[in-house]
């Protein structure tokens, strides 16, 4: 171990309420492909956060290149050589690919020829190298190209070339496959592989672990902000692995309860929207939690969004309870008792500043008022009742929904539809972002929820959520149903194998 | 009922009473009901607007066409009347010329998703230009005193228009506080899309603001008109930056979600107070101009400097934004990487 | 290539418009009148690409035309009080730079928005001149007063040369060099510019004091061209900049725009003026085509880039 490239004692970072991380170490080699592993809430961010220097730690060290270091900001470690991929793509949506790759480092030349000091950008630079890199990576970017053009798979692409051209020593990773297609992400492993012959040092963070047995060295799994267990990939199985992430055993964590599913609530038949939709149909009985499993861009959300009247209805037709339903927008799915818990929880969820009363009545506010006029009273009745059903820590109903942790702004997200009397309630990865507990606790709510006959549709990316939560998993690929599976039959990969394409 | 005052309108208060100190001290005219009353009259055009104002950039728009379309208004009344059309139905339709003209702004803005600035800059000149247009660039003169008591009458010694500002500040701060709406209003100006994610017709809404916004300038337009006796096409040159000023002084902010009509009326008894306290004064208008932009400055500077305590009542949704850098109050809201929210073009 | 749709629409508009112009109007092919489009256009061009760089890193400034009177007026007093032409140039130079640092130090620094201290300013500015000069024009000027104005080259007036000049460079500084990028970027997306490691508060402290340095530039090709200097001087300047810059294609949200496309936009409200009056139309309508130009060039824009179709929310 004495030729870390990179080495972390004892980090400690505490936030309002939260211990992050608890005295971690990590260690990360050149030439070495680091998994971290952990739940979400787990504390990899942090950690990541803190090695990028867009955290401080509150206690511990950092060594690097064998010297003790400090990163006061993401550009004093950006300029060290380490350099983050971040999930939420940080691209300029205006400008160019070719300029993508270089905002903040252009190459740069004299103004007139002998003039000093570099001011004007060297274009014929940036786009020479800028083309070998993609030559290097085997893809091919259109240079010119405005980014917000480009799908998000290339504007992954566009920031993996980007720390490509900066000379990175230390690469960090967070879920890059997620945007990517099957093929993508085989050459973005190819390309890894590369990278750390190169002695790159590669901090892949991924919940998709027959990734991390296909392309790590090493991992750390980190639980609760607490170091685990580091040692070399070949060392551990999948159960094991699983087993040091939840440390618990996975039924307190989906609860699943033995349910009758009903007739059916939601029929949905040969639904198409232009370019994302096709054909889709299924239906979704009373108390029953039908998961949607997919990657990211199959159509999951876009189906979802098409039943909540988001995204403009096009062809096929909807079934509540029986009785067709033409549902034009938002609103109306709304009274036809239907219930969307989006996936931005914080964008599209909650109104941050507005307090966690507000938050709740916002869907039911016209339930609440007479004449337009708001009953303040019944508004705080509700407001309580919700907050004390689903056992949201707040220190009160009037404080803005900003403060709270993420898991309790979720239940305020879940809450204000239940408010609603939902027949049907869409979850779109209801957990990503929460910590274990408050999954367990919004995981035992939709159990609970189901057995009272709400039928639930769930969508999620994490493999083990779906399977156990849900009683049948429908798995969608390039906008059509692949395929569906029984409680039962359903494996994680006969769900990829689907979910890819391959079966 | 229990009323709360917000930082920066205890500020406000502050200021109106320092500056009627100041002026009285300056002037003997200036503390007189006469005078104070008459002060109203100009305050009541500016305020009447500035309600919907309030109200459009709390939910993160802006209209700038308001004095324009005051003055369209007031110009196709006048050209009615003008072509023998009795004087009552004339004004009828010159208030629902500019209500439809302020939902023209709302349609191209909610519908078609053109920026509010955008769009009202462009009305700006559009219903500034077809007033100037129809009046061949004279005014129309000579309404009947009935017409004219609207802008220089009394009811029970009170300017009539000031009556009817007040009967406007109390029907926008119950339907802003009380309603439904008002709520939505609020939550538009903060976060647009999780109102639309909550099945809540934001756009409906919009569209409701920006007639309102047209319907009120309409009224203001006439009352312009029978305050000065002219329909012209130049009436109420300017007034939108007043009125603007008059909000964002009230600490209604440019940021969307944030802002009381408490705050709007204090804003313009400020402006207008200072207006004709230093008129009586004899300071020129020209420095008056200079002083209250100062004023405008040092308000916001000041509510910047502390930030708002969230206080816990029904109607305030005021939480301490932080503001970006760079910040333009019209574009984006503030939308921080580290919450993982992208960025949306407009 | 990047894109220039729409310039090339705007001078397909601009050919359309002149050409049926020149084939049904005589008077229109004049060299007199085509050098006097050109000519005011120079000086709302020359605030024009101050306010498109502006503009592009995501700040507005509607304070130029009050920025104007005051260059106009004391330059004007200062030519009258015998300082010689070139030291007044310089003088409205550093005037303009100087309010337009002010501006920017506010926006930058004290974080108060643009949009705010843009209007203070303009208050400010506007009654601080008038209430300097009492609203007295300035005359009479001295005879050296209009040399800048009305002195020819290849037979164009000086100020259309210098305002090409003026869009040269600004379009080499917005394309080609590394603070002409870095505007687009803290325009385009603030957070990640800091990221990467932009001062985006130095950035916007130098687009308003480059801004400023513009107005004062453009007052000089502007004022000179007459034998006084009014208090109006700039009234209204700011909608009229404003729209050149947004149906030259700049977004008016930051992150796009080129100067070009300013000056085109210049130059069509420009041509669309004078054809109002060769076409017998009265000039009082000229407000209204001008505000339906912006609705229809940003409309169009919309449509089709289909971002009115795009569902809320939709990546």
């Amino acid at each position: 171990m004495t030729e870390a490239l990179l080495q972390l004692r004892g980090i400690t970072k505490r936030f309002p309420g939260v211990l992050a991380l608890d005295g971690v170490d990590f260690a990360l080699t050149a030439g070495e492909v680091h998994a971290l592993v952990g739940e979400n809430g787990a504390g990899k961010s942090t950690l990541i956060k803190i090695i990028s220097g867009v955290h401080q730690p509150d206690a511990g060290r950092i060594d690097y290149l064998g010297t003790p270091v400090t990163f006061p900001t993401p550009r004093a470690a950006a300029d060290r050589g380490i350099t983050v991929i971040y999930q939420e793509v940080a691209l300029f949506p205006d400008l160019t690919v070719l300029e993508n790759l270089y905002v903040g480092a252009y190459p740069r030349r004299p103004l007139l020829r002998h003039s000093g000091r570099g001011r004007r950008v060297d274009w014929m630079a940036m786009r020479a190298r800028a083309q070998d890199v993609a030559a290097s990576l085997g893809v091919k970017l259109d240079l010119e190209a405005p980014v917000h053009r480009l799908s998000a798979a290339q504007q992954q692409l566009v920031e993996i070339a980007r720390a490509l051209l900066r000379d990175a020593r230390v690469i960090i990773m967070d879920e890059p496959t997620g945007p990517l297609t099957q093929q993508d992400a085989a050459r973005l492993f190819s390309l890894i592989r590369q990278l750390r012959s190169r002695g790159v040092g590669i901090i892949y963070i991924s919940h998709r672990l027959e990734e991390i047995f296909e392309v790590a060295d090493r991992l750390t799994v980190l639980r609760d902000g607490r170091r685990i267990v580091a040692m070399p990939v070949g060392e551990t199985t999948r159960e094991m692995l699983i087993h040091h992430m939840v440390g618990r055993t996975l039924d307190t964590l989906y609860p699943h309860t033995a349910r009758q599913t009903g007739p059916p609530v939601l029929e949905v038949e040969g639904l198409g929207t232009s370019g994302a939709l096709t054909d889709v149909s299924f239906t979704l009985g009373r108390g029953e939690i039908l998961g949607l499993a997919g990657l990211v861009g199959s159509g999951r959300t876009t189906l979802a969004r098409a039943i909540f009247g988001i995204v403009p209805p096009g062809r096929g037709r909807i079934k509540l309870d029986g009785v067709d339903a033409r549902i034009a927008h938002a609103g109306r799915a709304r009274e036809l008792g239907i219930a969307y818990v989006p996936e931005e929880r914080q964008r599209q969820g909650l109104v941050l500043p507005f307090s966690v009363s507000e938050n709740l009545s916002l869907v039911i506010l016209r339930r609440l008022s007479r004449l337009g006029f708001i009953n303040h009273a019944s508004e705080r009745t509700v407001a309580h009742d919700v907050v004390r059903r689903l056992d949201i820590r707040t220190p009160g109903i009037g404080v803005p929904a900003a403060t709270l942790s993420g898991g309790n702004q979720q239940k305020v997200v879940v809450g204000k539809w239940l408010a609603a009397q939902p027949r049907v309630l869409i979850m779109d990865e209801p957990t990503r972002g929460v910590d274990v507990g408050a999954k367990a606790e919004i995981h035992r709510l939709m159990s609970e929820l189901a057995g009272r006959g709400l039928a639930i549709l769930l969508i999620s990316s994490e493999l083990p959520e779906l399977l156990g939560m849900s009683d049948r998993i429908m798995v969608m690929h390039r906008g059509r149903i692949a395929g569906e599976l029984s409680r039962d039959q359903a494996t994680q990969e006969k769900i990829m194998a689907m979910a890819t394409g391959v079966a | 009922m229990n009323i709360r005052l917000l930082w920066r309108e205890r500020v406000l208060i502050g200021l109106l009473i320092s500056s009627g100190v100041v002026l009285a001290l300056l002037s003997d005219v200036f503390l007189t009901p006469a005078n104070l009353l008459r002060a109203t009259r100009y305050a009541a055009e500016i305020g009447l607007v500035a309600l919907p104002m309030t109200m459009i950039i709390i939910s993160r728009g802006i209209d700038l066409s308001v004095a324009s379309n005051m003055a369209l208004s007031a110009m196709a009344m006048g050209l009615l009347w003008q072509r023998g059309l009795p004087i009552w139905p004339a004004v009828a339709i010159g208030v629902v010329t500019g209500t439809l003209a302020g939902w023209l702004n709302g349609w191209v803005i909610a519908r078609v998703r053109v920026p509010a600035i955008v769009v009202t800059l462009a009305t700006l000149a559009v219903y500034r230009g077809i007033a100037t247009g129809l009046s061949g660039g004279t005014g129309i003169l000579g309404f009947p005193e009935s017409f004219l008591a609207l802008g220089a009458g009394t009811v029970a010694g009170i300017p009539v228009q000031t009556v009817i500002w007040i009967a406007g500040i109390v029907i926008a701060a119950v339907f802003l506080t009380r309603t439904t709406n008002g709520r939505y209003i609020y939550g538009i100006g903060h976060n647009e899309t999780a109102l639309r994610f909550s099945g809540i017709a934001v756009d409906r809404i919009v569209l409701g603001l920006y007639t309102a916004s047209g319907f009120v300038a309409a009224l203001a337009g006439m009352i312009y008109a029978a305050r000065v006796g002219t329909a012209k096409s130049n009436a109420a040159a300017g007034y939108e930056l007043s009125i603007i000023t008059a909000v964002v002084l009230g600490g209604t902010s440019l940021a969307g979600g944030e802002g009381t009509l408490v705050g709007t009326v204090l804003g313009v008894l400020i402006l207008t107070i200072l207006q004709n306290g230093l008129t009586l004064a004899r300071v020129p208008a020209a420095m008056q101009d200079v002083l209250i932009g100062t004023v405008l400055l040092a308000a916001v500077l000041t509510y910047r400097e502390r930030p708002m305590r969230k206080e816990v009542s029904a109607q305030s949704t005021s939480q301490p934004a932080p503001r970006r850098a760079a910040g333009r109050a019209m574009s984006d809201p503030e939308n921080t990487l580290a919450a993982g929210e992208e960025r949306r073009k407009p | 290539m990047r894109e220039r749709g729409r310039e090339l629409t705007i001078v397909a508009a601009l050919a359309m418009l002149s050409g049926y112009l020149s084939l049904t109007q005589a008077n229109f092919r004049d060299a007199f009148t085509i050098s006097t489009i050109l000519t005011n256009a120079a000086y709302v061009a020359v605030v024009g690409i101050g306010m498109t760089i502006v503009i592009v890193a995501g700040q507005i400034d509607i304070s130029v035309g009050s920025m104007l009177a005051v260059c106009a007026l004391i330059t004007g007093t200062l030519a009258r009080a015998g300082v010689p032409m070139p030291l007044v140039v310089l003088a409205s130079l550093l005037l303009g730079l100087g309010m337009g640092a002010l501006n920017g130090a506010l926006v930058a620094y004290l974080r108060v928005p643009s949009i705010i201290v843009t209007l203070a300013t303009l208050t400010v500015l506007r009654g601080a001149i008038v209430w300097w000069t009492k609203g007295y024009w300035v005359m009479p000027l001295p005879p050296g007063w209009k040399v800048l104005g009305t002195t020819h080259l290849l037979g164009l007036p000086l100020p259309v040369w210098i305002g090409w000049a003026a869009v040269l460079a600004a379009s080499i500084l917005l394309a080609h060099t590394v603070f002409g990028r870095e505007i687009y970027a803290a325009g385009s997306h603030p957070q990640a510019a800091q990221l990467n490691g932009i001062d985006t508060a130095r950035v916007t402290f130098w687009v308003f004091a480059l801004n400023g340095l513009l107005v004062g530039l453009a007052t000089m090709l502007h004022v000179t061209r007459f034998s006084m200097v009014q208090t109006q001087e700039g009234l209204g300047l700011e909608f009229l900049v404003i729209t050149a810059v947004v149906v030259g294609g700049t977004n008016i949200f930051g992150g796009s725009g080129t100067v070009m496309g300013t000056y085109l936009g210049v130059l069509l409200l420009t041509v669309t003026s004078s054809a109002l009056t060769f076409l017998g139309i009265s000039a009082t309508w000229d407000q209204a085509i001008r505000g339906a130009f912006i609705l229809v060039a940003v409309t169009a824009d919309i449509v089709r880039t289909g971002q009115w179709r795009q569902p809320v929310g939709w990546a």
